[in-house]
């Protein structure tokens, strides 16, 4: 066929071949290549660059925001002060009840630059790395809930793999009732968050809280992650099937807060 | 050194919008495709070996910037890149029906090739063939205005027409 056509034509030809036949055999190996350096050398590249494009956005958002965040503050302020006298009431019942303190979390804030995946995001790049103290394994949430957990962390960015990674699982219960379950992303027959291995005998209902569970070794306990969207019977037939409505904006992310995971899990993706 | 400059410039704006304002739309359901509409404005503007280098190297710092499947948008595009290319020596580049046309099949075939790679059960096939379609509704019109308004801003048409072959003379 190629004599039939004229030199550079040819030469195209041969080129998308040779393009097409790359292409091939990283579909097929791809997976074995080290692309997180590769991916760590594009978030460097980027990040200036999604600043600046994200510059105009934040900038129109922030003055809506500060009112917002005013008035929040305020409610805030009177919350703190009913939250700190039960606080204290709370600590001294727990002396009398022999019950071990609980401990607070240390909030790291960070910029979001870039959400990578469609529909949903599924990855997130963060304006802070190593030389920031963010290593893998670290828990990343909003004021709303869980987002996600660092799994690639470079010395001035950081990589969040968020709970929309079909690859992600996060053990959850609910609130008040204690049921207990897995969080997935699942993209069958849409794409959605999952609470798995829930018996059909648990009783949960539409619009309950779902927080992580004292189960989870990378996440401490109580962080909101989502509430009950949607009832349903698993296609087994042997447990249900709960969708979730995630309680962080995932798609929306422009700030977020890293946790340190517990440090048998630091530096582990 | 110049001639990779404009390439790596469209490259590096085509993944930016699409990790920033365009991924926000693409969650409410308004997919617009970025990486097919950049490709083929190369491809149509450069012909179907500087549409094969595009698609490919766009493709696959798209597909270094997703978690999984390396080689799924570099393979398609740079195929898309090579046909529009080759399309664009018989068609009238700057007509809007033609824009239309080829950016409506250009996000058809790369969505559906795309998403291949994530459907689940039969029963997901429905949602994921109108998500395909809403991209190719969406992204036809919006890019051919895109083009439009680039034509109105340079002045000039953007693409020229069809190369025209002197027949045998008798």
């Amino acid at each position: 066929m190629g004599g039939f056509l004229p030199p550079a034509e040819r030469r195209s030809s041969a080129l998308v071949g040779l393009y097409a036949a790359l292409s091939l055999l990283l579909l097929v190996a791809g997976e074995r290549l080290p692309q997180a350096p590769l991916r760590g050398i594009g978030a460097f590249v980027f990040a200036p660059l999604d600043r600046l494009v994200l510059a105009a956005d934040r900038a129109s958002t922030a003055w809506r925001e500060n009112q917002r965040l005013h008035e929040r503050l305020a409610e805030l302020e009177m919350e703190n002060a009913r939250l700190r006298d039960e606080g204290v009431e709370n600590q001294r019942l727990r002396e009398e009840l022999t019950l071990p303190p609980r401990h607070g979390v240390e909030l790291k804030p960070v910029e979001v630059l870039a959400l990578a995946g469609e529909p949903v995001p599924s990855a997130a790049t963060l304006g802070a790395g190593r030389s920031q103290g963010v290593r893998e394994g670290d828990v990343v949430v909003t004021r709303e809930g869980l987002v996600g957990r660092i799994g690639e962390s470079y010395p001035t960015l950081a990589r969040v793999i968020l709970l929309t990674d079909v690859n992600s699982a996060v053990a959850c219960e609910v609130e008040s009732v204690g049921v207990q379950g897995i969080l997935h992303y699942v993209t069958s027959p849409y794409p959605r968050l999952t609470l798995t291995g829930v018996p059909l005998g648990d009783t949960v209902r539409v619009g309950q809280l779902v927080l992580t569970s004292g189960l989870s070794i990378r996440f401490p306990r109580s962080l909101p992650v989502g509430r009950v969207a949607r009832l349903g019977v698993d296609p087994s037939g042997l447990s249900q099937d709960i969708e979730i409505a995630p309680a962080a904006r995932l798609s929306r992310l422009r700030h977020a807060f890293v946790i340190p995971g517990p440090d048998s899990l630091r530096g582990r993706p | 050194m110049k001639a990779l400059l404009a390439p790596l410039s469209l490259i590096v704006v085509a993944l930016l919008l699409r990790s920033t304002a365009l991924s926000a739309l693409a969650t409410r359901g308004v997919l617009l495709d970025v990486l097919a509409f950049a490709t083929l404005v190369w491809a149509m503007a450069r012909g179907e070996a500087g549409g094969a280098n595009f698609g490919f190297a766009l493709g696959l710092l798209a597909d270094l910037d997703a978690a999984h499947w390396l080689g799924r948008h570099a393979l398609v595009l740079a195929l898309l890149g090579y046909a529009i290319g080759r399309l664009s020596h018989t068609l009238v580049r700057d007509s809007v029906r033609t824009q239309l046309v080829l950016l409506f099949l250009a996000t058809l075939i790369h969505e559906t090739w795309a998403l291949s790679f994530e459907l689940g059960s039969v029963g997901s096939w429905p949602w994921q063939a109108l998500r395909v379609l809403l991209a190719a509704v969406a992204t036809a019109p919006v890019g051919a205005l895109a083009l439009a308004i680039a034509r109105w801003g340079s002045g000039q048409p953007l693409f020229g027409h069809a190369e025209s072959q002197p027949g045998p003379s008798l």
